[in-house]
């Protein structure tokens, strides 16, 4: 003898999935026992839990041309254990520079000649990434020897909730270095600065 | 017309007061909840598992049979499955996956007496509690069938609070997950999510469920482009809870909490299998207290270390242990890696504790490998059904093991500690690689640098009362005072 309930139809289920994320259940009674079975939804693929909405609409937006920092010679002073400068523009987020003290240099050779007018740096956009405070100035310079400050160092905060990125403006100048001095970290987690990515546009 | 009806009504009362006896010599019936595995998964072709004849979702996870430390090891397989229930709970298996036919099995622990029926390759058996059970077969650990019975789930939080974080069962992914204060995360029976969780410096935490946390996306964390995505990270986290769910597959550690205080952590399951895939590991923490869980590892089982400061009020209760790879029981080695003054690991308790099967290195060890004070550890009624380990090189293979040495995990290496105060109450080894009793040894490293005041009492190897430090194997150097055997 089997007795068969549906709590909620497959149907409610669906509609219901992105919204108020209940379970579903279906419940079967047998002679000796209750059972009562979490059914699982339609899915093709792993997705985004419902709770968590997507917080890349919130990013604070970075320029649609061509970041021309990536992949070029870095220079910098020493790095903490395996955080090395040349994951400051190796395309990856996850992957990090961390400088052994303080001040902390960063130089980019452009390789040419360029009109710059945005540097971004960036942390991992992880919400593990604890929100922090980078202070950050900006130089330039066409001959990698004489550099122009274009911005001076300012406090930027570095939310997850924005991204973990910052964006500095300027009046447009032409540049073949860029120059990132950071002179202060507010996480308590290391003694340097931190970087995933220095993008230049 | 009148006396009749009144006879047919006292006849009715008579036939329902006869009844009533009846129904209530009835067994109540058994409530069993099921989970769906997620659609875009297939159950395991390994096993398949029934219980009260309902087919069971069983996940194929991590696991390593290589019980040496390999850099570039690479796990295999073996089934797992859950359910929760109340009552009665009649599991069958199939083992189309293994090459021979069952022929023999056995469910772990030993100690729950349970003997299975096997009839033309089935496996079946009955379970009256909720817990941890393993399943081997033809007397292999190849492909064991790991099930976890939780009990019937309470208080399952409300998906509309605010500050829940309700995930319903189903294939979930995302980077990470960073709790804050009084937030609950709560995994559902029938979810796997691909992710991590990190506490750090809140307070107030939940995270509970029975679904499972799957590193399986993620390469081991040793290998070029990869790092360490632990599943649950406890970072100068206070008051957190951790309840129900499931760890595995993960690129390295999985239960790790760091500086933390006031945690609770019940009925959790880990199985790992890739690199430094460590289970509970506590670091520089203060009252902890886990019980009823379940830890089948490729490295330490049960770790506490120091790294920024000082360990104190640590409990493991009810634990079920399998240690492919280290110790299962591991105090070190690093007891002062934070270079802090006076560093202590002390008030720790060990207590019902069931290790399965132990294949490498120590089953309870102190290692302290820096200059901590260790003292006032308790080792209380530790079963040892599978004593097989093989160490390294001839090293390390040893049933205790508590030393003052250096090691390749010191930071302080020009000054060194003591251990002071260790009961071992009740110990029991039922199995050993090659039925006979495992050496065991002691050392300091000077006169002010000893090892003092360890008890053993009631100590029992393969069927015979241990009474003495002889028969216990146990070396002891002259770096040691007070160690008696009752």
């Amino acid at each position: 003898m089997k007795r068969t309930f549906c709590l909620m139809a497959a149907l409610v289920c669906a509609l219901t999935l992105f919204s108020v994320p209940a379970l579903c259940e279906e419940v079967i009674e047998t002679e000796d026992t209750i059972f009562t079975i979490v059914t699982a939804p339609e899915q093709t693929a792993a997705q985004r839990p419902p709770c968590f909405p997507d917080p890349t609409a919130e990013y604070i937006p970075l320029p649609d041309t061509e970041n021309i920092a990536q992949g070029k010679p870095v220079l910098s002073g020493a790095h903490t254990d395996v955080y090395v400068s040349s994951n400051v523009n190796d395309g990856k987020t996850d992957t990090y520079w961390e400088s052994k003290g303080w001040p902390a240099e960063m130089t980019i050779d452009l390789q040419g000649s360029f009109t710059v007018s945005t540097v971004a740096v960036c942390l991992n956009p992880s919400s593990i990434w604890e929100p922090r405070i980078q202070e950050i100035a900006v130089q330039v310079s066409t001959d990698g020897e004489n550099f122009v400050q274009v911005t001076p160092p300012e406090k930027y905060q570095f939310d997850a909730a924005f991204g973990n990125r910052i964006r500095i403006d300027f009046s447009p100048v032409e540049a073949a270095w860029v120059k990132v001095i950071f002179t202060l970290n507010s996480s308590s987690r290391t003694g340097g600065a931190q970087a995933a990515e220095i993008c230049v546009y | 017309m009148k006396s009749k009806a009144v006879l047919a009504c006292l006849l009715a009362l008579c036939l329902l007061s006869a009844g009533v006896p009846f129904a209530r010599a009835q067994q109540p019936k058994t409530l069993i909840t099921l989970y769906e595995g997620p659609k875009t998964m297939t159950s395991s072709e390994t096993a398949r598992v029934t219980v009260n004849g309902r087919e069971l979702f069983v996940y194929d996870v991590m696991v390593n049979h290589e019980h040496i430390w390999n850099a570039n090891t690479l796990p295999s397989y073996t089934p797992m499955t859950y359910f929760d229930f109340e009552g009665e709970a009649r599991i069958r298996v199939e083992m189309p996956g293994l090459e021979k036919k069952v022929e023999s099995a056995g469910v772990l622990p030993g100690s729950f007496g349970i003997t299975p029926a096997v009839q033309d390759g089935a496996v079946s058996f009955t379970i009256t509690q909720p817990g941890q059970y393993t399943v081997i077969f033809n007397g292999s650990v190849n492909k064991a069938l790991h099930i976890f019975a939780n009990p019937l789930e309470k208080d399952i939080p409300d998906p509309d609070d605010p500050d829940v974080f309700y995930i319903g069962p189903g294939e979930w992914t995302m980077d990470a997950i960073a709790l804050k204060d009084n937030q609950t995360l709560y995994i559902s029976g029938g979810a796997v999510l691909h992710s991590i969780v990190s506490v750090a410096g809140a307070r107030n935490v939940r995270i509970l469920g029975r679904g499972i946390i799957d590193g399986s996306d993620y390469p081991a964390w040793n290998q070029p482009g990869s790092y360490a995505r632990v599943p649950i990270d406890l970072n100068h986290a206070k008051d957190v809870t951790v309840d129900g769910i499931i760890l595995a597959n993960s690129n390295c550690w999985n239960l790790n909490s760091f500086s933390s205080s006031g945690v609770t952590i019940n009925n959790v399951k880990i199985i790992s299998g890739r690199q430094n895939g460590d289970g509970f590991t506590f670091q520089s923490c203060t009252d902890h207290t886990v019980t009823d869980c379940f830890a089948r590892t490729w490295d330490d089982s049960l770790v506490i270390k120091n790294y920024a400061g000082s360990t104190k009020g640590i409990t493991f209760r009810g634990i079920q242990i399998w240690t492919d790879l280290a110790q299962s029981m591991e105090i070190g080695y690093e007891t002062d890696k934070g270079l802090t003054l006076d560093p202590e690991i002390r008030d720790v308790l060990f207590e019902n504790i069931t290790v399965l099967y132990n294949f490498h290195k120590p089953v309870i060890s102190i290692h302290n490998s820096d200059d901590a004070y260790v003292h006032d550890i308790v080792y209380r009624n530790i079963v040892v059904e599978n004593a097989f380990m093989q160490g390294d090189n001839g090293f390390n293979k040893e049933l205790i093991e508590m030393t003052l040495q250096n090691s390749s995990w010191s930071t302080v290496r020009d000054e060194f500690g003591s251990i002071d105060s260790v009961l071992i109450d009740g110990l029991t080894v039922i199995n050993t690689l090659n039925g006979k009793v495992p050496a065991s040894r002691l050392s300091g490293v000077g006169k002010d640098n000893r090892i003092t005041n360890v008890t053993f009492r009631n100590i029992s190897i393969l069927g015979r009362p241990i009474t003495s430090l002889k028969e216990l194997k146990l070396s002891v150097d002259d770096y040691c005072d007070g160690i008696t055997i009752e």
